[in-house]
């Protein structure tokens, strides 16, 4: 009953929003195996992929400043994982990714409750902590920027990837 | 082209609807099931009163429940739930129920909820006069209505509840008078009722990280010790000290380690601090600091001003996490969890000499699926790991080999 009176209320969400936006794109599921789809998904082009949450301060601050960058480099796949371990989370995100302007970027959602285990597939060392931004070039070298990233230095990184293309 | 495109809509939206409503059944999935049963529960805290009756306080489906155990969590009594309706629980990492049982039998009880959209939080508190049969309405720890969250409690000697909590009162005044705020302010209060009232919220520091649990003990009658992750000059989030000069009175702040951790971001992963009869600090933490990165362990013998070399605890590649450390008269005890890509292992080391030397650890649970912080409680005879397991249930299992 749960399930359904769920699923009614995303169908009925999404009638909304598809009828008024066209195809948005929706929040994706973040499972177990992702995260190499992920990677498969966007091999040979340069990634930005940033995991975030609703109840991180520092993700608030950070997300909208991303929202500008993404529109100011559609060279750069962007990708974002909200890995927030609370739950019931979908509507939030999606307003949160709204307010900062990445709608239309590729969105995902954990949806494991056993996080250890999505972690260890990212990076064993990964313990959790947001934000954090991974940075994927061409040749899959990936650079691992903890908390809050430099635009800056984001910018720096994109113009070397797109410099080399 | 208008019926296509309706189809695409319908199409699209039951696509999408379907996958949302699958979201929804499963993103709580770190419970087994959604009932307020301690089945379901994604988060246990134990305490035992002093005529060895083990009480847990649990999270499960939205609610808070207290039940007790007369066979050290074999079975336990018919569960008294706290909470009157399903609330917007604090599911973040380090969060849980706290629960403290006094020598007369009464219980204080404290936890967190997220009462906006905001996610800012709220720390509501409750009492049982009457061994657990009732709890008075939950109350706010404080009428100050910003954001507050990670509440401790500790029991002193006399009776007084001391709670502890990360509060961000103060960047409604930074930001009118155009200073940044970073973090949230630790404050305290203290009731002398059995948690029945706080006396008035105070602050202990500003500047501390605010998503972290706190780690709070008695270092003597009157004189709580908490651990926290501070932000130091630079952003540095590395752990601190406080000792408290009498139960109204914060100390100074004494850094336990120089792990370096410059970082803008919630770490989700606070320490653990105990005090052992003989008066040393335990503690354990985890960082990713340019010194060091891992999980670490270092005592203090002299009320935190000098602390050892930080001991590296648990196997890098297993991604150890979590600790919690419990002295006792004899000995002191370290749990951990590590994880080898498929299950997840409780790790515990065991010190008979106040932290100096540590026996090699070994494997003492484990599970497949996730899993609550492992915790360790103590009934003044034997030590237990209370563990809560989404595969396995709930599991309170003594830790043998104790002298």
């Amino acid at each position: 009953m749960r399930r359904r009176s769920a699923g009614l209320l995303g169908l009925g969400i999404l009638i909304v929003s598809a009828a008024g936006l066209g195809a948005q794109p929706a929040l994706k599921p973040f499972e177990r195996g992702t995260w190499q789809s992920v990677l498969r998904g966007h091999a040979g082009r340069p990634t930005l992929v940033h995991f975030w949450g609703v109840t991180c301060g520092p993700c608030k601050v950070e997300l909208p400043q991303l929202g500008q960058f993404a529109k100011d480099h559609p060279g750069i796949d962007v990708v974002t994982i909200s890995a927030d371990l609370v739950p019931n989370l979908p509507a939030a995100t999606q307003s949160m990714l709204d307010k900062a302007g990445l709608s239309s970027t590729e969105n995902f959602i954990f949806n494991d409750g056993f996080v250890e285990r999505l972690r260890f597939e990212i990076d064993p060392a990964w313990q959790g902590d947001i934000p954090r931004t991974m940075l994927i070039s061409r040749d899959g070298t990936i650079t691992t920027i903890e908390g809050s990233a430099e635009m800056g230095d984001l910018e720096k990184w994109t113009a070397q990837q797109l410099s080399t293309h | 082209m208008v019926r296509i495109g309706l189809l695409g809509i319908v199409a699209l939206a039951l696509l999408q609807g379907a996958a949302l409503g699958q979201m929804h059944s499963q993103h709580a999935s770190e419970a087994a099931c959604e009932q307020p049963t301690l089945r379901c529960a994604t988060k246990a805290t134990p305490a035992f009163g002093l005529d060895g009756t083990l009480w847990l306080a649990w999270m499960a489906g939205g609610q808070v429940s207290v039940a007790s155990s007369q066979d050290a969590g074999r079975s336990f009594s018919t569960p008294v739930q706290i909470t009157t309706k399903r609330l917007n629980l604090d599911w973040g990492p380090d969060a849980r129920p706290k629960i403290v049982v006094d020598r007369k039998g009464g219980i204080a009880l404290a936890f967190s909820i997220f009462r906006d959209e905001a996610f800012n939080g709220q720390v509501l508190y409750t009492r049982s006069a009457d061994g657990g049969k009732s709890f008075a309405e939950l109350k706010p720890i404080t009428a100050n209505n910003e954001s507050q969250r990670f509440e401790a409690l500790a029991l002193d000697q006399d009776g007084t509840v001391f709670a502890a909590w990360l509060d961000k009162r103060n960047r409604v005044l930074a930001k009118e008078a155009g200073q940044k705020y970073e973090g949230a302010g630790l404050f305290f209060a203290s009731s002398n009722d059995g948690g029945t009232s706080y006396g008035k919220a105070r602050l202990a520091r500003e500047g501390t990280c605010e998503c972290c649990r706190l780690g709070l003990a008695f270092a003597a009658p009157g004189r709580p010790a908490v651990i926290f992750r501070n932000i130091f000059e630079g952003g540095v989030r590395d752990h601190a000290v406080m000792t408290f000069t009498d139960i109204a009175t914060p100390g100074e702040i004494r850094r336990v380690s120089n792990d370096d951790w410059q970082i803008n971001a919630c770490p989700h992963h606070g320490p653990s601090l105990t005090v052992a009869p003989s008066g040393t600090y335990h503690v354990a933490w985890y960082t990713n600091g340019k010194a060091r990165k891992g999980l670490f362990y270092a005592h203090s013998r002299d009320e935190g001003r000098t602390f050892s070399e930080p001991m590296a605890l648990g196997r890098p590649g297993r991604n150890p996490t979590r600790p919690f450390v419990l002295a006792g008269q004899a000995s002191t005890i370290m749990v951990w969890k590590e994880f080898d890509g498929e299950k997840t292992s409780v790790q515990m080391t065991i010190s008979r000499d106040d932290g100096e030397t540590w026996l090699p650890p070994k494997t003492i649970s484990s599970t497949t699926d996730t899993s609550d912080h492992p915790l360790l409680i103590s009934n003044g005879r034997q030590t237990y790991l209370s563990w809560m397991t989404k595969a396995d249930g709930y599991r309170l299992t003594v830790i043998e080999d104790q002298p």
